[in-house]
């Protein structure tokens, strides 16, 4: 490349000074612009309370940016948008840089130090970059555009689940014309960028140095040759060039100026809420503060200012919309809304200089940004929403939240109202008395050891649906019966235990999830154990990830790894493969809160089931709507439930036997549903650890106890 | 203006309860106490006039006659919206039936001479119904039972309500200020008291009077007080019933049988 040393790109060539100078006023005044949004939106977030946590900002910044170069959470369930995604953002960051390059040679290095590098081999590798980058970004536009324009998934239409036509705040419209303006804005100077790089080579062929490297630019010299071919003079390309130069150069200021107060901020706010990313935001609810003058949120001041960032960093994607459980079934809730609403009404009342009286800062009721209770006691706290967000917002926080001082107002359905009251008097949601929630062992024939009055290895904390519920209590049984002919030391608590209150605490009423927790904590540290186990991933949940914030740290796993374990041991004697032909669905406080997948689906193949998933499998299970305290507030009548949903969704599969589950409430909820959705005898609900015992009788004994 | 509020702690039985040794009451193990579910309206009541009195002061002072664990009850009034709370104990006030109770109810209401005194209509526990209008004949005050209805305007010296009458009548009345009135389930919905408020009540002084510090005597209270005394408390046998199947002889065979057998003749 001997030669090419010299070769570099004109800038203000043939520009006035006075040009010159306009051009940097511009560029400043849409740098000063930026910056004062950036300090507008900064002033919002401090308006929050403080978030209570340790920043640890280098470790925290290294996971973001893993996160943001590799694209893994924006690709998942819509590949192609990730994809397209990918090639916007990889375009845009490469031209940015290339800008900044231009910046530093011309603006810094040369003035200051006389030092000048963009030139030579170094400018053309440059150019050729840039062209990449330009059709990187460009490509990705394009399936935007008509991934907007003609695929049109459902999740990006922005009706509104919780607001009704006429409604002040129903009518989205502006949202969509935000997306496409982004779309045409960044379109446009993208390919006004190529088109300008086209005419400068058309302008300047006479320059050899030009010329000679001109394919360094593959996708503008391709572009000249064509202007030229239509008989563009070098002097028409000049002048063409110079009027382009203004239009391309004024309209990429004006979108920088504009970031902060459009979308395009996401480009900040999705980092800012990556890097302050709680990876247990659902699995560990935040403890109220005990100096608080009420708990939970009444005021958007009660949020703090990671979640008023949470709020910004929402690019309306979609996924959680498309992943709620409650929406699905046309309930009043997107978590997606919940989150625009709330920034909606931030930007409303601490956008401006002055905060306005505390009055108008509610956040609470049915007016222009404000969450309607029923919004709030739809949700199911399943955290599909959390799981999914690519920007990890964290949803579920901010319902519970809410509902915590909604709760503090009694402002929630009588019977929930009435359970919380049973359970702070009895321990438990079935309103039993203590004494009962052993009363499953009497059928057994052999005694279950009292954890509290002997050593154990394993603790069994069995759970109130587990221990209460008349259908439930069969599988109990069944549990017990395996526990002991796989020869485990194991007890439990007889009327000692009490509901461990994981859905307490999603429901909101933080005061009597403390009264729970701390009591079993109290019982637990009298007991001598070496781990816990418990049928319920409910209370797998809380006492695994919760309790250590009250001082109660333990071993516990959810009693499909046990068995697992006990089966891989010899110590289950499987005496036949069952040959069925199952799903299985995955409970959300076992799958996508603590990531127990595989163990379930293990235990099947070992019996010999033919596993069939579900399209909703996984990290994506599909909520059965008894999640955060909904099991104890009645559904809409006429309206679709979860379950019903779901029950659906498992009728497609063909020739489908069982519907397997592994947690007492899926199995409730799912017995109800199958036969309420009227697909009762297609196929039946068992939980997983029956499907065990029945592989454990010989082919012959099931059949005589079938016909008997 | 100023609301004694008059409260029980009652008791409900649990699963399997046994009956105390001396036959009359139920051993106290097998009991769950819980605020009377009447009282929590009628706490409810008085809760709402202070909060609808505007810029007139209003108190309201929660009062139960029982031992220690009835503070937990007074925690729950706390907890609501009740100012103060106060309770009155002494060993010798056991045994005391719905009059002796009363006396000493009416001694507190002279103490704190309140312009409003509310009770729950009855207990879900003992049921007499008997307490509140009781209290309101010792003060010589008058009273009305049962409202499913009130409207007081603090300041003003007399309150309107309503009853509900057999047939679906409604009676419509209205009554000098001191009265005492015990309230109907259903008057209005008692809020919900989070734990967070009942546990910031624990932190409220609950006050403990002594007979003494009603100028009342131990012959008062207690059995030697009262008029009427419980003699036993029993599980009534359970009758049995029987269904006779088959053909109309074979009936009528077994009806025979049972007559027989009844008789002691078989």
């Amino acid at each position: 490349m001997a030669g090419n040393q010299e070769v570099t790109r004109v800038l203000f060539q043939d520009f006035s000074a006075g040009a010159v100078r306009a051009f940097y006023a511009v560029g400043y005044a849409a740098i000063a612009v930026f910056l004062y949004g950036v300090y507008a939106q900064v002033r919002k977030y401090r308006r929050g309370a403080p978030a209570g946590v340790p920043l640890n900002l280098l470790p925290r910044f290294g996971s973001m940016l893993r996160i943001v170069l590799n694209h893994r959470m924006i690709k998942r369930r819509d590949r192609q948008a990730g994809e397209a995604h990918r090639s916007i953002f990889y375009g845009f960051v490469l031209l940015f840089i290339g800008t900044a390059t231009i910046t530093l040679d011309y603006d810094i290095m040369g003035p200051l130090f006389g030092v000048h590098f963009w030139h030579g081999d170094f400018y053309l590798w440059f150019s050729l970059v840039l062209d990449v980058a330009g059709v990187l970004m460009i490509w990705g536009l394009l399936y935007m555009m008509i991934r907007r324009g003609w695929i049109r998934p459902p999740k990006l239409d922005y009706a509104r689940p919780d607001r009704a036509p006429g409604d002040p705040d129903y009518d989205r419209s502006f949202y969509a014309f935000e997306d496409w303006a982004f779309l045409w804005t960044l379109l446009t100077i993208g390919v006004t960028g190529y088109v300008l790089e086209a005419l400068r080579l058309v302008w300047l062929q006479g320059d050899a140095g030009v010329w000679r490297t001109r394919w360094w630019s593959p996708v503008g010299a391709a572009l000249a040759e064509g202007m030229r071919q239509a008989g563009l003079s070098d002097t028409a390309a000049g002048v063409m060039r110079r009027d382009l130069w203004w239009f391309h150069g004024l309209l990429a200021l004006v979108f920088i100026a504009l970031i902060p107060f459009t979308k395009v901020k996401h480009i900040f706010t999705a980092m800012g809420s990556l890097m302050f990313r709680d990876l247990k935001a659902a699995q560990r609810l935040p403890k109220e503060p005990a100096d608080a003058a009420y708990p939970g949120a009444q005021y958007i001041t009660d949020f703090n200012w990671k979640q008023l960032l949470n709020l910004d960093a929402c690019t309306k994607c979609g996924r959680c919309h498309e992943a709620c459980p409650a929406r699905a079934v046309g309930a009043p809730l997107s978590p997606r809304d919940v989150i625009l609403s709330l920034r909606e009404f931030a930007n409303q009342t601490l956008g401006s200089a002055d905060l306005p009286p505390q009055a108008q800062l509610d956040v609470h009721g049915k007016g222009p940004g404000q969450v309607a209770q029923e919004t709030l006691w739809s949700c199911r706290t399943c955290m599909a929403c959390v799981e999914v967000c690519p920007v990890a917002i964290e949803h579920v926080p901010i319902i519970v939240k809410m509902r915590r001082k909604l709760v503090e107002d009694g402002a929630m359905d009588p019977l929930l109202r009435k359970t919380l009251q049973t359970i702070h008097k009895t321990g438990n949601s079935f309103g039993e008395s203590k004494r009962k929630r052993a009363a499953w062992t009497k059928t057994l024939g052999f005694p279950v050891k009292d954890a509290r009055k002997e050593p154990v290895d394993v603790l069994w904390f069995v759970g109130d649906y587990a221990s209460f519920d008349p259908r439930n209590q069969k599988v109990t049984a069944g549990f017990a019966r395996l526990l002991q002919q796989a020869g485990v030391d194991y007890g439990i608590l007889y009327e000692g235990e009490s509901n461990a209150g994981n859905d307490v605490r999603r429901v909101g009423e933080e005061g009597l999830y403390e009264v729970l927790a701390e009591g079993n904590i109290t019982t637990l540290s009298a007991a001598h154990f070496k781990r816990i186990v418990t049928t319920d991933p409910h209370s797998y949940n809380t006492i695994r990830n919760e309790y250590p914030d009250f001082g109660g740290q333990y071993e516990i796993e959810h009693y499909t790894t046990l068995l697992l374990r006990l089966m891989q041991e010899g110590r289950v004697p499987i005496a036949r493969q069952l040959k069925s032909r199952v799903t299985f669905h995955d409970p959300c406080h076992l799958g996508r809160f603590n990531k127990g997948y595989d163990a379930p689906r293990e235990i099947l193949r070992l019996i010999g089931c033919e596993l069939v998933e579900m399209g909703r499998c996984r990290a994506n299970s599909f909520c059965c709507g008894a999640g955060g305290g909904r099991i104890w507030i009645p559904d809409p009548v006429g309206a679709e439930k979860p379950a019903q949903n779901r029950m659906r969704e498992a009728a497609r599969i063909d020739g489908l036997q069982v519907f397997v589950v592994s947690c007492p409430k899926d199995l409730t909820m799912f017995e109800d549903a199958l036969k309420t959705s009227g697909l009762e005898g297609r196929f039946v609900v068992r939980e997983l650890i029956e499907l065990v015992r029945e592989a454990l009788q010989t082919e012959d004994t099931a059949v005589a106890q079938a016909e008997a | 203006m100023k609301i004694l509020v008059a409260v029980k702690q009652v008791a409900a039985l649990d699963e399997d309860f046994e009956i105390r040794a001396d036959g009359r009451d139920v051993e106290a193990d097998f009991l769950i106490h819980d605020l009377n579910e009447w009282d929590d309206f009628s706490l409810e009541e008085a809760v709402r006039i202070k909060e609808a009195a505007g810029g007139t002061p209003v108190e309201i002072v929660a009062v139960s006659v029982g031992p220690e664990q009835a503070d937990e009850s007074l925690r729950k009034c706390l907890a609501k919206g009740a100012d103060r709370a106060l309770r009155v104990w002494e060993e010798s006030i056991g045994g005391s039936d719905s009059i002796a109770i009363a006396r000493v109810l009416a001694a507190v209401a002279r103490r704190e001479s309140p312009d409003l005194l509310l009770a729950g209509a009855q207990s879900s526990d003992h049921a007499f119904a008997a307490t509140g209008v009781a209290t309101a004949a010792l003060l010589d005050w008058p009273h009305a039972a049962v409202l499913t209805q009130l409207t007081v305007t603090p300041g003003a010296r007399t309150a309107r309500f309503r009853r509900e009458l057999e047939g679906g009548l409604l009676h419509e009345m209205e009554t000098d200020l001191p009265a005492v009135l015990t309230i109907q389930l259903g008057i209005n919905t008692p809020r919900y008291a989070s734990l967070r408020a009942i546990k910031q009540a624990a932190a409220k002084p609950i006050e403990v009077l002594s007979l003494g510090d009603l100028s009342l005597g131990a012959g008062d209270v207690g059995e030697s007080g009262s008029l009427s005394h419980v003699r036993r408390m029993f599980i009534p046998e359970k009758g049995r019933a029987e269904m006779i199947e088959g053909s109309i002889e074979e009936q009528a065979r077994r009806v025979i049988e049972i007559i027989r057998e009844a008789r002691g003749v078989a």
